[in-house]
């Protein structure tokens, strides 16, 4: 080891450092390191205070004066704020009763997006079939078999109450009625695309939409 | 006064050093592994082994235990003989420390990656191998303590006052955190349930980064950066002064993990004020060891030893800011759950630690070996190296850290979430997870570089075993003399040092975990919660088995943007049974506490569940979860369950007397029932196997308060 011999501290004398002028502590020295006696930074004390400061204005603040919502309140605030400006936003016009599949391109884009967040989970990119039933063919699980008619309207039904024992859930809280009809108008688009690794037909077949 | 004569050990320093480079080469790689594997799944290799959620454990395990840990133990060997002048009180001790540490990690690997884990981060290992570190750990600190004792310098340095807090604290931690209770041979519950077991793993968690990471660090700084300058330490005072505030305040801020989730308030803002308190401590060592460079810095152009120093602490001064301000709760709000954090510790990690091992062991090997460094233009090559990669790892990782906030949190004018599918925000941040593997990589090329050049420099060296030295025998001096300071006096009597040390370090954690057994309002009680069935607890322990928490969440906070995504926040009172909580801390992929609500957004039918374990890109093309279809083949260890149950019913979990013998009958049934329910949607898998205990588990989650009427209140 090199370091063992180096200059060793008159013990007790107070001595300057040469490089910096600082004064050494006396009898600091350990295995060749020694202490200079520099007082505290300012800064860094203040720096220290200003931080205890702020712990107590915000025990205070948050517990004893309540200045400042806790988190149950802060998140029925952030509720109360976005009911004001939902309510705002204008309510679609929606009849179910003269609904139809929507022919515009701005429509079916809209319904192709709905489609991507929500419906491949389950139904696959290309409407092809997962855990749920092939979008791609005429067989249909939830048509109405009694009058023979598979239509919009049927599908929108499904979307609303969800068909919950077979894993399908109600949208009804997150999808607007126009929104919907958007993308059920999207799925009624991929009939007859034949997508590979196409689920095998579930329901009956309908030869019309109507 | 005569002098003695006796001798530093440096075998047991290149042992530990060695060791050191060895698991860091180890732990980085599996590091460069499981950056892959976020990016391209196909690099979980389909085998359970090998699956992110067992080896990212091993990853953290190795690089703080293993890595970190060998690094504390090579220069505190090193410094503590020195600096007290005397070889260890006991050899035996020493090498047992030595050989224990390094079985206890090859343990933790294997049994990490055979799925043995407590389910708890950075507590992982099981009830075995915690005996073994507590045995250990004591024994390395029973034989510091022994040393200082047979000293032959009056005041103990800086650097062991780090060293002491370091081993009480670590002990207090690591045996507070893991009393838990076998029900096998290398399995246990967690006494602690819920919001108990939050709050105090992460007054681990937290003070493991606290008082591994950080104060044995410190301690090495501040023995290895005046030698490698030559210059003397700033200031004594400010020793002191950010030492004892330091480890005082530091054992408070843990519940900043759990900011907006389900502990009580209170306990979160002291976990916030106390770690905006801590700014000046932290610090107080960055400024002590940065201006100890006063009048050298003309060698730090030179030399590549204080550029890593100097790098070093410039990180650990840069983390300790960033951690405070990560714990404002408006801060937090964005950034937990989210990548920034894994950006944040990899500042600590690859900067603090990384860097000032580095700098150590290029400054302690051509010493030990009394020769030249090999090639001082390769450590050169490796500081830039190191350095780039550090940019490459956490920039990538603070902007999707930002881009998952700010789209997790998009509202359009409608009021619905802009981007309500989990994948949208996983695709976004796909290129960042690209260019952290590319600052991984080059890091861990650094350090090849570096084990390269310490191979050189040991060959053209020649070991000095034993060392030779002398110094006369310590006078006992007896109480404290007049003009002696306090401090002065304590630092010639290392033991009253270490109770004083022992007394700062309790009270942080006493406060804040003792009112949650004593005050019943701090976990309002929901008389809906029951305890889980024997199947779904079966399905439970595969969840805590393949690591799920390593990437999933059970925590909703409440945010606006949180309960639309996931539905209705988080109550204390829904976890009272969870042995140990799997509340999590990234969510790499979605939340799943509401899972089983029938009426979330997020509920999918059993069906589903099975083939998204099976194979999840054929459900999700752009999914980065691995496939876990051994779940399909392996059985459910029934055997276990009547001593899961008992062991659940000493916790305080209200299963009926006797329930431990009827159990598996109500888990057959349920399984048979999932079963035929898969089989009529055309999937067909026995009832004894795994996936169906863990579909079982998946569909209880959070349905237990939609099942009652009265209103949860969590105040």
């Amino acid at each position: 080891m090199s370091n063992t011999d180096e200059n060793k501290l008159p013990h007790g004398e107070p001595e300057i450092d040469e490089l910096t002028n600082d004064r050494y502590l006396g009898g600091h020295e350990y295995d060749g390191i020694r202490e200079l006696d520099n007082k505290l930074p300012a800064w860094w004390l203040y720096l220290f205070y200003i931080t205890i400061i702020f712990a107590l204005v915000y025990l205070v603040g948050y517990h004893l004066a309540e200045w400042w919502p806790l988190q149950d309140d802060e998140y029925n605030n952030e509720l109360a704020a976005a009911a004001v400006v939902e309510k705002k936003a204008p309510v679609e016009a929606f009849d179910f009763e003269s609904m139809a599949p929507m022919v515009a391109e701005a429509d079916l884009a809209a319904g192709k997006e709905t489609y991507d967040k929500i419906c491949v989970t389950c139904h696959g990119k290309a409407g092809e079939g997962l855990v749920g039933p092939n979008f791609t063919d005429m067989y249909w699980i939830h048509g109405d078999s009694t009058n023979n008619k598979i239509s919009i309207k049927e599908m929108y039904n499904v979307v609303i109450n969800g068909v919950i024992e077979k894993g399908m859930i109600s949208y009804k809280d997150q999808l607007s009625p126009v929104q919907i009809q958007q993308v059920l108008s999207f799925i009624i688009t991929l009939q007859g695309t034949n997508p590979p690794n196409a689920k095998a037909p579930q329901g009956r077949k309908y030869d019309t939409f109507g | 006064m005569e002098l003695q004569k006796f001798y530093y050990d440096n075998k047991i320093v290149k042992m530990f050093a060695y060791a050191t480079l060895f698991w860091g080469i180890v732990g980085m790689l599996v590091g460069v592994l499981v950056a892959i594997q976020l990016v391209y799944p196909s690099f979980n290799f389909n085998f359970a082994f090998t699956t992110f959620g067992r080896v990212r454990p091993v990853h953290t395990n190795a690089i703080i235990f293993a890595f970190v840990g060998n690094g504390i133990f090579t220069g505190y060997y090193y410094s503590i003989q020195r600096l007290l002048k005397t070889s260890m009180a006991s050899k035996w001790m020493t090498y047992t420390h030595f050989w224990g540490w390094q079985s206890i990690i090859v343990l933790a690997a294997v049994t990490l990656l055979a799925g043995y884990t407590t389910g708890k981060e950075y507590a992982e290992l099981e009830w075995p191998i915690d005996i073994l570190i507590a045995i250990i750990w004591v024994i390395f600190g029973w034989n510091m303590m022994w040393t200082m004792l047979k000293r032959r310098v009056k005041h103990i340095y800086v650097a062991i006052w780090f060293y002491i807090a370091t081993f009480v604290t670590v002990a207090v931690l690591h045996i507070g955190n893991s009393i838990e209770i076998p029900w096998s041979f290398l399995k246990s519950y967690p006494v602690y349930a819920g919001v108990q077991d939050a709050l105090v793993q992460w007054w681990y968690g937290h003070n493991a980064v606290a008082f591994f990471l950080t104060t044995p660090y410190l301690g090495l700084m501040y023995y290895f950066m005046p030698k490698a300058a030559n210059r003397p330490v700033y200031s004594y005072k400010l020793s002191i002064v950010h030492f004892w505030a330091l480890i005082f305040l530091y054992i408070w801020a843990g519940p900043h993990h759990l900011l907006y989730q389900s502990v009580p308030n209170w306990a979160q803002s002291l976990g916030t004020v106390f770690s905006i308190m801590l700014i000046a401590p932290s610090w107080g060592g960055m400024i002590n060891g940065l201006l100890t460079l006063r009048g050298a810095w003309d060698k730090v152009r030179e030399d590549p030893v204080l550029k890593f120093f100097v790098v070093a602490v410039t990180a650990y001064g840069m983390s300790t800011f960033e951690g405070p301000m990560l714990s404002l709760k408006n801060i937090n709000a964005i950034s937990h759950f989210t990548n920034w954090t894994v950006g944040h510790v990899h500042i600590g990690a690859l900067g603090w630690n990384g860097f000032l091992t580095f700098g150590m062991v290029y400054w302690l090997f051509p010493r030990m070996f009394s020769t030249k460094l090999y090639s001082v233009k390769l450590a050169n090559l490796h500081f830039w190296m190191g350095t780039l990669a550090m940019l490459f790892y956490s920039i990538p990782l603070y902007w999707a850290g930002w881009t998952e906030a700010s789209m997790f949190k998009q509202f359009n004018d409608a009021g619905e979430l802009v981007y309500p599918n989990f994948l949208q925000v996983v695709e976004q941040i796909m290129p960042m997870y690209m260019m952290r593997i590319f600052g991984g990589t080059l890091y861990f090329l650094g350090a090849i570089l570096m084990v390269y050049n310490i191979a050189k420099t040991v060959k053209a060296g020649s070991f000095v075993a034993m060392e030779a030295a002398e110094a006369p025998a310590l006078v006992k001096e007896g109480s404290m003399k007049e003009g002696e300071g306090f401090h002065r006096f304590l630092e010639r009597k290392p033991i009253r040092f270490m109770i004083l040390a022992i007394i700062a370090i309790l009270i942080g954690g006493l406060v804040e975990v003792v009112p949650t057994y004593l005050i019943k309002s701090n976990i309002p009680t929901i008389s809906s919660v029951k305890p889980y069935t024997p199947l779904e607890l079966q399905g439970r322990d595969i969840y805590i088995k393949e690591g799920c928490y390593n990437c999933h969440s059970q925590m909703i906070r409440p945010f606006r943007s949180e309960t639309e995504r996931y539905g209705e926040y988080s109550k204390a009172g829904e976890y009272v049974y969870d042995h140990p909580f799997q509340w999590g801390s990234k969510r790499t992929g979605p939340d799943l506490w509401r899972e089983g609500v029938k009426t979330s957004r997020n509920y999918k039918p059993d069906a589903w569940h099975y083939n998204h374990f099976m194979d999840p890109q054929k459900m999700n093309a752009t999914s980065i979860m691995p496939k876990y279809s051994w779940l399909a083949d392996y059985e459910i260890d029934i055997n276990s369950t009547p001593a899961k149950i008992r062991v659940m019913q000493t916790l305080g979990v209200p299963y009926p007397e006797g329930y431990d013998k009827i159990a598996n009958d109500d888990l057959k049934a349920q399984a048979e029932k999932i079963a035929a329910g898969l089989k009529e949607q055309g999937i067909n898998v026995e009832s004894n196997k795994q996936v169906i205990a863990l579909i079982a588990y998946i569909q209880r989650l959070g349905t237990d308060i939609t099942n009652s009427t009265e209103t949860a209140d969590n105040k």
